[in-house]
């Protein structure tokens, strides 16, 4: 009965907190990528044409996010129904957007005007305790253009 | 070429669906599959547990939990009117009872495996009648005669397959607690069931042997007055006292009760020294 209890108030701070953490964030990301679309991302290799009025350099931004109890109490309970791990979909693309974005701020420094190859990467952090840590890094790079 | 990042809309890669009612959903889900799942099991247990021969059941290793207790020779007070209360009963040949006595506060009695009923010193003294004594032994012998510690063995086995098989593939520590109580839920369910059975019989068993079950009745009361205020009443837990099971048992009694306002026979004054003998020498 104890344990029920326990259970209940961490399904409910996890809960209070994660969905309060969860809607800051997409508010600060929202206004970030308003401003900071003045510089583009793009995936492509090569810039067309080729600019060769510009310098060149490596961007990288990287966030960890942990999911809180109640996201892996549902999580959870999908690993026996199937269907979308939403709990899980909202903190990915939490990461990648803060990852772009950290990225980005640092081509803004280098007042570059665009980033290019950009890519992703996502790894779990748990060292073995897969059972009782859950944090994702994402981790964004590319290569800045900005001018002489 | 231009470059350009355009406002994406959201939604796109989440999910507009509140938490909250797919949390309900997934959760009331699992309880109700562990809770079918195990119901059924039970059922289809039910029809092979009480088949084990009792010789099968005799050679569990069960000894060594009933010596952990520290068990007594009964007193032969005890031992009269456990004798006479078993022979009330139509037991199978080969289905022999064990009696054992624990100095212990606790207030309990139960039966296991193999046979054997424990008594509590703890019980005993809260009675004042030989009626309501034999009441609890033969609910005891009752629960060993219709196969009940087997069948609730075979009823935990069955709990914690479903159990362990559920978190398994969860792989996911909270939701086994959340699972736990549901299995306890259903093990309830049919321990009460049990529980009327018994009482059934052992009403019987006191009509055969005084001619009225008044011993019953007592011993509920007993019961009812102590269960409040005694921490160590153990015997509530293992066997639920409801209103419901009150009110059967005195329909039972009601219906088949020969001699009404007849009397109880207290217990004789040299088991109760025993008893504050026994109280003493725990104590020191």
């Amino acid at each position: 009965m104890y344990d029920l209890i326990v259970l209940l108030v961490l399904l409910a701070l996890g809960y209070g907190f994660g969905r309060y953490a969860e809607s800051s964030h997409y508010k600060s990301i929202i206004k970030r990528e308003k401003v900071l679309n003045a510089i583009p991302a793009v995936a492509s290799k090569v810039v067309v044409p080729p600019r060769n009025d510009l310098n060149s350099q490596l961007v990288s931004g990287s966030v960890v996010i942990s999911i809180d109890y109640f996201k892996r109490f549902i999580a959870g309970l999908r690993n026996i129904f199937g269907g979308r791990v939403t709990s899980y979909e909202s903190l990915l693309d939490r990461a990648r957007r803060e990852a772009i974005l950290r990225m980005k701020e640092e081509a803004k420094k280098l007042n570059a005007e665009l980033v290019f190859n950009i890519k992703l990467e996502t790894s779990s952090i748990h060292k073995g305790r897969g059972n009782s840590i859950g944090s994702v890094e994402v981790l964004a790079y590319g290569t800045a253009l900005y001018p002489h | 070429m231009e470059y350009s990042n355009p406002d994406l809309p959201e939604g796109i890669n989440t999910s507009k669906e509140h938490p909250l009612k797919e949390f309900f959903i997934l959760t009331v889900g699992l309880l109700a599959v562990v809770f079918v799942a195990i119901s059924i099991l039970i059922i289809i247990v039910d029809n092979f547990a009480d088949k084990i021969p009792f010789d099968m059941e005799k050679e569990l290793p069960i000894s060594s939990f009933i010596d952990k207790l520290e068990t007594e020779k009964l007193p032969p007070y005890l031992n009269e009117i456990t004798q006479k209360v078993l022979n009330t009963f139509d037991l199978p040949k080969d289905m022999d009872i064990t009696f054992h006595y624990v100095n212990d506060d606790t207030v309990n009695a139960f039966a296991t495996l193999g046979g054997h009923i424990v008594l509590y010193r703890g019980l005993l003294e809260k009675l004042k009648y030989e009626d309501e004594l034999a009441m609890v032994i033969a609910h005891e012998i009752a629960h060993v005669k219709y196969r009940h510690p087997i069948l609730s063995t075979s009823h935990g086995i069955v709990v914690g397959i479903v159990l362990s098989a559920v978190s398994s593939s969860s792989g996911n520590t909270v939701i086994n607690d959340l699972m736990g109580s549901t299995g306890m839920a259903s093990l309830m369910r049919f321990s009460r069931d049990f529980e009327y059975q018994a009482d059934k019989d052992a009403i019987n068993s006191l009509i055969k042997l005084y001619g009225h079950a008044d011993g019953a009745l007592g011993l509920f009361e007993v019961f009812n007055s102590i269960s409040g205020d005694a921490p160590s009443f153990e015997f509530l837990a293992t066997h639920p006292l409801t209103n419901n099971r009150i009110s059967q048992t005195t329909k039972i009694i009601n219906k088949s009760s020969h001699s009404k306002g007849s009397t109880k026979k207290l217990y004789p004054s040299e088991f109760k020294i025993w008893l504050e003998n026994q109280k003493q020498m725990k104590t020191k």
